[in-house]
C-alpha cells in the first residue's frame, strides 16, 4: 500500500478494510465497541470576525475492546479535538459518538473512561494522594476504595515517595505521571491518552509503556495520540492518522511498516563532495543536518555503490539505518502540507 | 447524522437550566418586594449617622468631602422630609447635621435647615443653637447666618429671645452682605425687648440707609413713637407682649 | 456527593491558600486597631468597634470574592485542572454548585471568626447585651457574601478574572442603592420608570442583609427580616447558579 494522498476519503471502505475478516460482522454483534464515531465534526467560529475554521470533518471509526489504537497527526490536525470530544470537554458541531454503547452526550458515558489530558497540571495546594483519592471519588470509587487505589497507584507511577509533596513542586515528568494515575486509579475500561509520552525522560516512556502494555492484559482499550512514531509503532495494533481535520487512514500497524519504498538513511560527517556519479544521481537525496549530512538512498541496492564512492571521496560514514517508510512519509508530508497552508491552530491543550 | 442531533441534548440541557433560572429568578422578586412591603425602611442616613463624628468620615471620604456632603444633604433632607410625614421622631437629626457640617463646614443651607429643624420639629433648643454656633464659628463673616440665627431665637419655641435676636440681627446687619430686613429686625427687637434706646438708634440707621421710601417712612414713624413713650414713660405703648411662638405639627 | 466533594476540594484550596489566612489576620489587626481609635471617638467607642468590625467582616469577606472567587473557574480552566474533572462523570451544574459552595464555607469560616471575636471583644468591654445583634449581623453577613460569589462564580464561567472581578464589584456597588434607585424611578415619567423598576428588581438587594446600624446599638432585628433575608439569598443564589449552568453547558475547553 502507497502512502495515501490527502485528498480523497471514503469513509465506509476505510472502516471495512480495517477489522481483521472475523470481526466483520456489524449488526448484531456480540462486543459493543469500545469507541464508535460516526461522521463527527467541529467548526469553530471566530467570535469577532464570525469566520468558520474547520477543526474535525466527517470523521468515523471505531475501536474493539481491548485494543491499543493509535491516533497519529501533526499538531493541529484534530487528534486533540477528537481526545476532548469523545471526554466531553467540547461539543461537536456534527455527528455522534458513543463509549460502550452509551453516547457521549449523556455524562455516564464517561464513567468507563480514564483522560489523560496533554501536558495535566493539578491543584497547588494538594498532594498526590489527596488528588487522586479526589478524582478516584468523582469517578465512583467509595471512600476507602478511592484511597487505597490513589496510594497504589501513585506508588505505580513511581510516585510514591514524594505523598507529601504539593502539587506544585511537581516537575512537568512528575505532572505527567501523577496525569497517568489519575487516568487509571478508578480501574477504567477506556483510556484516552493524549500524548502519553510528553515530558518523559526514556526511562519514564519505557514505565508508561509497560503500564499501557499491562493495561492491554487487563483488556483495557487504550486510544493514545501522539506524534512519536516509535511509541506508536511499538504499542498500538492499528493506527489512524488525521490531517487537517480529516481521517486519512486506518490501518494495522504491521501493513504500514512493511509496506511503502524502503529507503536507506546514511549519516555522514561534513558534507558530500559535489559531483554525484551519474548512476547514483537521482537514487540519492541530500538533506543538512547541521554539522552532519544525510543522505537518503531510494534504491537500496545501490547501497554497497554509495558506500564504496563516499569510501573512495574519503567521506567519514557515520551510520547507516533501514527507513521505516510509509508512517514516516506520510507524517512528514502531512506536516510539511500543514505547516506551509498555515491553517489557524488552536492551542489544543 | 446532522449537527442538530449532536447538539440536541445539550440543548434540552441549558433550556432546563433557564427554566430553574426564571423560576428561581421569580420566587426572589416577590421575596424582595415582601420584603420592601413588611419590613422597616431603612433608615437612610443610617450609614453616616453611627458614625462617632464627621472627622472620622471627612478622610475617609478621599478628599470628596464636598461631594459626599452634598449626597449626605440629599439625604439628610430625605431623612427629615420622611420623619415629617410619618413617626415626627428625628433622634438623629442632630448627629446627621453635625457629620454634614463637618464634612462641608461652609456649606450654610444645612446649618440654617437643621437648626429650624431642630429647634422646632425636633424640639431642642439647645441643638439648634450649638448648631449654629458651629456654623458662625466656620463662617464668622457670614451675615446670612448671623441673620437666620436671630431669626432663630426670634422664634423659639416657648419664648422668644428678643435680646438675643437683636444682638445677631445687629451683627448681621454690619456684615457685608447683609440680608436687607436685617437692620429692621434688629430694631424691631430691640423695640420689644424694651431695649428702646437701642431701637432707637437702630431705627434711625434704616431711616438713613434704607433704599426703600416706604420703610424709611415705617422707621421715622417708629423713631417718632419711640421717643414720644421714652418721655411720657409709657413704654407699654411701643412695647408689645408678642405671641409666644409654638410648634405645631399635622 | 460529587458536589461535595468539589466543594471540599475548593475550600481546602482557599483555606490552604495564603491570602485567606492574610486577610483573616488583617480582620482581627482592625478590630484590634478599633481599640486604639477609642479615643478619637468622643465617647462613641462602642459603636465605632461594632460598626468597624462588622464593616470588616462584609468588606474582607468582598475583597475574598473579588481576589479568589472571580478566578475560580478560569483559574481551573486556564491551568487545564477542569480537564480532569468534566472528563469524569460530572455533570457542568454540580461542578459549578461545588465551587460555589467551597468558597462560601470558606467565607462562612472567616466570616464566623471575625464576628466571634468583635462579640467577644464586646462582651469583655462590658456589653454582653450587643453580642446576640452582632451575630444576627454576621449571619447576614454570610448571607450577602454566599450571594456575591455566586454572582463571581457566573462571571467567573463566562468571562476572563479581571473581567469578573469587576462585574462582580459593580453589582455589589449597585445592589448598595437599590433602595435610591427604586425611589428615584417612582418620581420618573413611565416608560423609564418601568425600566428602572425593572433594573432595580433585577439587582440583588443587598441592603437587606444589612442590619450593621442597629447592632451597632445593640439591638436585634426581626425574625421576619432574618427569614425573608435568608429565603432571599437561597433563591437569588440559585437563580444566579442555574444561570451560570446554562452559560457553563455549551462552553468549550480548547
Amino acid at each position: 500500500m502507497s502512502a495515501a494522498s490527502p485528498s480523497t476519503h471514503q469513509p465506509s471502505s476505510v472502516r471495512s478494510q480495517d477489522r481483521p475478516a472475523s470481526d466483520r460482522s456489524v449488526a448484531g454483534a456480540a462486543e459493543v465497541p469500545a469507541v464508535r464515531v460516526e461522521a463527527l465534526s467541529k467548526n469553530y467560529r471566530h467570535p469577532w470576525t464570525m469566520r468558520v475554521t474547520p477543526g474535525l470533518t466527517d470523521v468515523s471509526f471505531e475501536l474493539r475492546p481491548g485494543e491499543i489504537f493509535g491516533y497519529l497527526g501533526p499538531n493541529g490536525a484534530g487528534k486533540t479535538t477528537t481526545l476532548k470530544i469523545l471526554s466531553g470537554l467540547l461539543q461537536p458541531t456534527g455527528g455522534r459518538a458513543w463509549i460502550f454503547g452509551r453516547d457521549i452526550r449523556h455524562v455516564e458515558s464517561r464513567r468507563p473512561l480514564g483522560f489523560l489530558p496533554e501536558q495535566p497540571y493539578f491543584y497547588d495546594h494538594l498532594n498526590g494522594p489527596e488528588y487522586l483519592e479526589m478524582v478516584a471519588r468523582l469517578s465512583g470509587l467509595g471512600g476507602r476504595e478511592a484511597r487505597a487505589a490513589a496510594v497504589h497507584w501513585l506508588g505505580r507511577v513511581g510516585l510514591g515517595e514524594h505523598a507529601r509533596l504539593d502539587l506544585r513542586k511537581y516537575s512537568k515528568g512528575m505532572l505527567q505521571r501523577l496525569g497517568l494515575a489519575a487516568a487509571l486509579v478508578h480501574a477504567p475500561r477506556l483510556l484516552i491518552l493524549d500524548e502519553p509520552m510528553s515530558g518523559l525522560d526514556p526511562f519514564g516512556r519505557r514505565d508508561v509503556r509497560d503500564l499501557i502494555l499491562e493495561q492491554r492484559e487487563r483488556g483495557v482499550t487504550v486510544m493514545l495520540s501522539s506524534h512519536i512514531l516509535p511509541d506508536v509503532e511499538t504499542l498500538c495494533d492499528r493506527v489512524a492518522v488525521v490531517l487537517k481535520g480529516r481521517l486519512e487512514r486506518i490501518a494495522l500497524v504491521g501493513e504500514l511498516v512493511q509496506g511503502g519504498t524502503p529507503r536507506i538513511e546514511l549519516r555522514i560527517a561534513g558534507q558530500p563532495p559535489p559531483d554525484w556519479p551519474p548512476s547514483l544521481a537521482g537514487a540519492v537525496r541530500l538533506a543538512a543536518s547541521g554539522v552532519d549530512g544525510v543522505l537518503t538512498l531510494h534504491e537500496p541496492a545501490k547501497l554497497q555503490l554509495l558506500l564504496a564512492w563516499l569510501v573512495e571521496r574519503r567521506v567519514e560514514v557515520r551510520s547507516v539505518t533501514p527507513m521505516r517508510t510509509s508512517l514516516e512519509e506520510l507524517f512528514m508530508a502531512a506536516a510539511e502540507d500543514a505547516a506551509f497552508h498555515a491553517t489557524p491552530l488552536r492551542r489544543s491543550a | 447524522m446532522t449537527g442538530t442531533d449532536a447538539v440536541a441534548l445539550p440543548r434540552v440541557r441549558v433550556g432546563l437550566a433557564w427554566a430553574v433560572a426564571l423560576a428561581f429568578g421569580a420566587v426572589a422578586l416577590g421575596i424582595a418586594q415582601e420584603a420592601v412591603r413588611s419590613l422597616p425602611g431603612r433608615p437612610p442616613l443610617a450609614e453616616l449617622a453611627y458614625y462617632p463624628s464627621g472627622r472620622a468620615l471627612r478622610p475617609a471620604s478621599l478628599g470628596h468631602g464636598e461631594t459626599a456632603a452634598d449626597l449626605a444633604w440629599l439625604r439628610a433632607v430625605q431623612y427629615y422630609g420622611e420623619h415629617r410625614r410619618s413617626d415626627l421622631r428625628f433622634l438623629q437629626l442632630e448627629q446627621v447635621f453635625n457629620v454634614l457640617t463637618t464634612l462641608a463646614p461652609r456649606f450654610e443651607g444645612p446649618y440654617i435647615f437643621g437648626a429650624f429643624a431642630l429647634a422646632q420639629e425636633g424640639r431642642d433648643f439647645a441643638a439648634a443653637e450649638r448648631l449654629m454656633h458651629k456654623g458662625l464659628d466656620s463662617n464668622p463673616r457670614s451675615a446670612l447666618l448671623a441673620f437666620e440665627m436671630g431669626f432663630l431665637y426670634f422664634v423659639r419655641p416657648g419664648g422668644r429671645d428678643l435680646p438675643k435676636a437683636a444682638e445677631y440681627f445687629e451683627r448681621a446687619a454690619r456684615l457685608p452682605g447683609a440680608p436687607a430686613p436685617a437692620a429692621r429686625f434688629a430694631a424691631y427687637a430691640r423695640q420689644h425687648a424694651g431695649d428702646l434706646a437701642v431701637a432707637i438708634v437702630l431705627w434711625d440707621e434704616v431711616r438713613r440707609n434704607s433704599p426703600n421710601r416706604l420703610l424709611r417712612e415705617m422707621a421715622e414713624r417708629e423713631i417718632g413713637e419711640l421717643r414720644t413713650a421714652l418721655r411720657t414713660g409709657r413704654t407699654e405703648v411701643v412695647v408689645r407682649r408678642l405671641t409666644t411662638p409654638q410648634v405645631i405639627l399635622r | 456527593m460529587n458536589a461535595l466533594l468539589i466543594a471540599h476540594n475548593t475550600f481546602r484550596e482557599a483555606v490552604r491558600d495564603r491570602v485567606l489566612a492574610g486577610l483573616v489576620a488583617g480582620g482581627l489587626a482592625l478590630i484590634a486597631l478599633t481599640r486604639l481609635g477609642s479615643a478619637l471617638a468622643m465617647g462613641e467607642d462602642l459603636r465605632l468597634t461594632v460598626d468597624l468590625g462588622l464593616s470588616s467582616v462584609s468588606l474582607l469577606g468582598l475583597l475574598v470574592i473579588l481576589l479568589v472567587g472571580t478566578s475560580l473557574v478560569t483559574k481551573e480552566i486556564e491551568r487545564r485542572t477542569i480537564f480532569n474533572l468534566l472528563s469524569r462523570p460530572l455533570p457542568r451544574p454540580v461542578y459549578l454548585v461545588g465551587k460555589w459552595a467551597g468558597l462560601s464555607a470558606a467565607l462562612v469560616v472567616v466570616a464566623s471568626a471575625l464576628g466571634a471575636t468583635l462579640a467577644i471583644l464586646v462582651t469583655a468591654l462590658g456589653h454582653p447585651g450587643h453580642a446576640p445583634a452582632i451575630a444576627q449581623a454576621t449571619y447576614l453577613a454570610i448571607l450577602e457574601l454566599s450571594l456575591l460569589t455566586s454572582l463571581a462564580v457566573l462571571f467567573s464561567a463566562l468571562s476572563t478574572p479581571v473581567l469578573s472581578a469587576l462585574y462582580t464589584l459593580g453589582f455589589f456597588l449597585a445592589g448598595q442603592w437599590v433602595d435610591d434607585l427604586r425611589r428615584f424611578a417612582a418620581a420618573l415619567p413611565d416608560p423609564l420608570r418601568a425600566t428602572l423598576a425593572f433594573t432595580a428588581d433585577m439587582l440583588p438587594n443587598l441592603a437587606l442583609f444589612n442590619m450593621r446600624s442597629l447592632a451597632a446599638g445593640g439591638e436585634s432585628t426581626s425574625a421576619l427580616h432574618l427569614g425573608l433575608a435568608t429565603g432571599y439569598a437561597v433563591v437569588y443564589c440559585g437563580c444566579v447558579l442555574a444561570l451560570a449552568s446554562a452559560a457553563f453547558e455549551s462552553r468549550d475547553f480548547k
